[in-house]
């Protein structure tokens, strides 16, 4: 059964995001020496950047092999769901940028309680129930292509990207890109928690996006790609994380982290219920969240964190934590409302019909 | 002998009986009050947010739509660590968002208008459960809309136990303070008992006086048995001196007129034999003669002793009065008698009667069973102490025998027949002085009885 949903969200997967689709979402990590267990990993992560993180674990527990699945988000949580909903094992940890998934995987009692001296070391805002844990620091930022767009013109607020489009309307039409909050699960959050701040920000934004005719994708590599290829000139709400590591491989692409205010999100980690071998998936979070795993995951994974100062080459604020303009989204009850599906199928209503609809049907991928 | 157990235990079992159980009560009540005090706050966060998302809900193009404010999460995720369950019901009962399974277990037409919270259980949890009803009058959607919220027990739960756990310790150290303090007032409050106690143990076994202890009221039906109980004991002993007095007198009559008459029967017409017998008889009856004035001069010393004001006396006089008194003008002329005194005329608190007396029956005891040759009667005196010694020549009472020697009818010499309470006498006498009555042997040739009474410091009259 389980291979049956892994198959037919491998399907879905096809169908909705063709560059995930063609490559094989199952990573096998075999064991160092001799195999004493093996751990399932369910992820939304990209696996180049879970690789070094994966490696460096088995160097200290070489008796474990690992699965690394690899998912969007939406389907992830459709399929946790499910699981949990007839009482299946999926997996033995379950990563997820969009935490407010894991929340309501938690909420409705999806998932195993863990504790240890390395989660009493995350911080509140990333810990509820000892369920739920947030194991990175990633501001949600935009990204540039030098060549497309001048030093001038950088924005490095929301309010001058909105400003930024409405004036050179012509010259971004259709160059600006975000995610496609229908088919991921991050990009609906990050919208989600744009919408609550001061609303002219957001809706001066959202309007002049949709004027702009932006683009919507479903993920974070694709954008970043199309930026990097001067295709897309602005990559908007892209996760700090993905956008830096795009922009140490491509010259052209910058990351700015925006000086109003960012949002920050904490990848999630959950151990589910049903976890077969939850002692291993344990195991691997407490290896997350410890000194070295947060120190590998600075160097060669994640880059931001929550304490040192921003990565090289980024355009931000020093320190984010210190500046203030860090809102964390916090992981806990609130993110409810969120994954509200009543509230969310009416927000994405209202997104696509701000933002889709005005546009001419070219630039959707549905 | 079985132990009651002391009053001490009894009062500290007692208390920390009460103790324990008002301890119990306080502990239940805290918890009561904790668990009802974490309700009724958790409640209002629970019921605020029902009633926000209750505002929340509006008619969208003729149907009820739900816009969850994030605020009525974050309200319920004051409660850190609970889960929440919501479900948002349209007036024909069907579910808008939310939980589908999730009830209240109070029916809607119980409490139609208005707020209803309950106890219940979803997903196998014990939750608690709000319904918040909105009364809608659109044209188009008409009818009672329901919002249902449930929330977990866990952060009401720690608020019950962390305000139990407080008092809790409050109520122990309490308890333990008032257990501390009950023990020390138990200990004050029984030392009179003590005081008593001691008071009745130090006392001379022939004081029948009654005890004079202060003691609490509560201890007075006590004492006053003891006294009673004393006073009875006291009034026996009286009487049995009083008869032994009245029956030495009563003998003493018929026995002088026996005496004169057995001097007056005479010896000479008798053979050996018979002359021997009458010997024997006219001996005897000197010993009960004898006898009896001793029984008579003990009742009469203990009579004194118990009626008689002390006052100073010159130890001298007396001992002279006595030593004239004890040497009986037929003594043999062969023997040796001397008496000593010092130029300073020692003066004791006493009753001369008495310790004449005393002194009579040592020098009589002397002059009958010790001295051989000599008897010598010596006062003397030191910074504290002032001495009457009566020593004389003969074997003396060995040192294993002085003990035995005080009490009544015990003589070292059997044989010789009973002497029996001459230093009985003059023990009762000296004691009854604060003194003592002591042996002294230094050789073969000396045997001394040492009567030491305290020296009166006193001006002497």
């Amino acid at each position: 059964m389980k291979r049956f949903t892994a198959i037919l969200a491998a399907l879905l997967l096809a169908l909705t995001c063709p560059a995930l689709a063609a490559e094989d979402n199952r990573t096998q990590f075999p064991a160092p020496q001799t195999e004493t267990g093996k751990l399932t990993i369910y992820s939304t992560t990209d696996l180049a950047a879970m690789k070094p993180l994966i490696e460096d674990f088995q160097s200290s527990s070489p008796g474990i092999s690992i699965d690394y699945i690899e998912y969007l988000t939406n389907e992830l949580h459709a399929l946790a769901s499910e699981a949990c909903r007839k009482d299946q094992p999926l997996g033995d940890l379950l990563l997820s940028s969009s935490v407010d998934q894991l929340l309501k995987l938690a909420n409705d009692g999806c998932a195993a309680s863990h504790t240890s001296p390395e989660t009493a070391r995350v911080a509140d805002w990333a810990n509820w129930r000892d369920e739920v844990f947030g194991f990175t620091y990633e501001p949600a930022v935009f990204v540039y292509n030098t060549r497309k767009v001048p030093p001038a013109e950088v924005p490095r607020t929301h309010v001058e990207l909105a400003d930024l489009l409405r004036e050179r309307l012509d010259y971004y039409r259709g160059r600006v890109g975000t995610y496609d909050i229908r088919l991921s699960g991050i990009g609906y959050l990050l919208a989600f928690y744009d919408a609550r701040q001061t609303n002219t920000v957001f809706g001066r934004l959202l309007e002049s996006m949709a004027r702009a005719s932006a683009v919507a994708r479903c993920c974070t590599g694709e954008i970043l790609e199309e930026v990097a290829s001067g295709r897309l000139y602005i990559g908007y709400n892209m996760l700090g994380s993905y956008a830096y590591d795009a922009a140490r491989r491509h010259p052209d692409l910058r990351v700015v982290v925006p000086r109003d205010y960012t949002l920050v999100l904490s990848r999630g980690a959950l151990i589910p219920e049903s976890a077969k071998r939850g002692d291993l998936g344990g195991q691997f979070l407490d290896y997350l969240l410890s000194e070295r795993g947060q120190s590998i995951a600075r160097n060669n994974a994640f880059y931001f964190s929550e304490t040192g100062g921003l990565p090289p080459d980024v355009d931000g604020p020093q320190n984010l934590k210190e500046s203030g303009i860090a809102q964390p989204i916090r992981i806990g009850p609130a993110l409810l409302a969120v994954q509200d599906w009543a509230q969310r199928q009416r927000f994405i209503e209202d997104w696509s019909r701000s933002l889709i609809e005005l546009n001419s049907p070219e630039w959707t991928r549905e | 002998m079985h132990h009651e157990p002391s009053l001490f235990a009894r009062l500290a079992r007692r208390i920390s009986l009460v103790l324990g159980i008002g301890a119990a009560l306080l502990v239940s009540a805290a918890w009561y009050y904790a668990e009802t005090a974490a309700d009724k706050a958790y409640d209002r966060l629970l019921v605020g947010a029902a009633l926000q998302m209750a505002e929340s809900l509006s008619v969208e193009n003729g149907a009820l739509s739900a816009r969850l404010p994030t605020s009525a999460f974050e309200l319920l995720g004051l409660a850190e660590r609970d889960r929440i369950f919501y479900r948002v019901i349209d007036t024909n009962g069907k579910t808008v968002t939310g939980y589908d399974d999730l009830q209240s277990p109070v029916s809607p037409d119980g409490a139609r208008d208005g707020l209803s919270i309950s106890e219940g259980t979803y997903k196998g949890e014990a939750v608690r459960i709000v319904r918040a009803t909105r009364v809608l009058a659109d044209p188009s959607v008409t009818g009672h809309a329901y919002v249902i919220v449930a929330q977990t027990n866990e952060a009401r739960s720690a608020l019950t136990r962390e305000l139990t756990l407080r008092a809790t310790i409050l109520v122990l150290i309490m308890s333990l303070l008032a257990f501390v303090g009950a023990m020390l007032a138990i200990r004050y409050a029984l030392q009179p008992v003590e005081r008593l106690g001691a008071a009745v143990r130090r006392r001379d076994p022939h004081d029948l006086t009654p005890v004079s202890v202060d003691v609490p009221r509560e201890l007075d039906p006590f004492v006053s048995s003891i006294n009673h109980f004393m006073g009875r004991l006291n009034e026996r002993v009286d009487l049995l001196q009083r008869f032994i007095a009245d029956a030495a007198h009563q003998i003493r009559t018929p026995l002088t007129a026996l005496s004169a008459q057995i001097d007056l029967l005479g010896h000479d017409k008798l053979d050996k034999a018979g002359r021997q017998h009458f010997e024997r008889v006219q001996q005897r009856t000197g010993e009960l003669a004898r006898l009896t004035n001793q029984l008579l001069s003990h009742a009469m010393v203990i009579h004194r002793a118990d009626s008689i004001q002390l006052e100073p006396i010159s130890l001298v006089d007396v001992a002279r009065r006595a030593y004239r008194a004890a040497i009986p003008i037929t003594v043999d002329p062969d023997i040796v008698i001397s008496f000593e005194a010092p130029d300073d005329r020692p003066f004791v608190l006493g009753d001369a009667v008495s310790l004449r007396e005393a002194i009579v029956n040592v020098i009589d005891n002397a002059l009958r069973h010790g001295t051989d040759q000599r008897l010598e009667v010596r006062v003397r005196s030191d910074a504290i102490d002032a001495y009457v010694e009566v020593e004389d020549d003969g074997p003396g009472i060995p040192p294993e025998g002085w003990e035995k020697a005080t009490q009544r009818f015990a003589t070292s010499k059997s044989h010789e027949g009973s002497s029996g309470l001459g230093f009985a006498i003059a023990q009762e006498v000296v004691n009854a002085h604060g003194g003592t009555l002591g042996f002294k042997a230094r050789d073969e040739k000396s045997f001394t009885v040492v009567l030491t009474l305290p020296l009166y410091k006193g001006s002497a009259t």
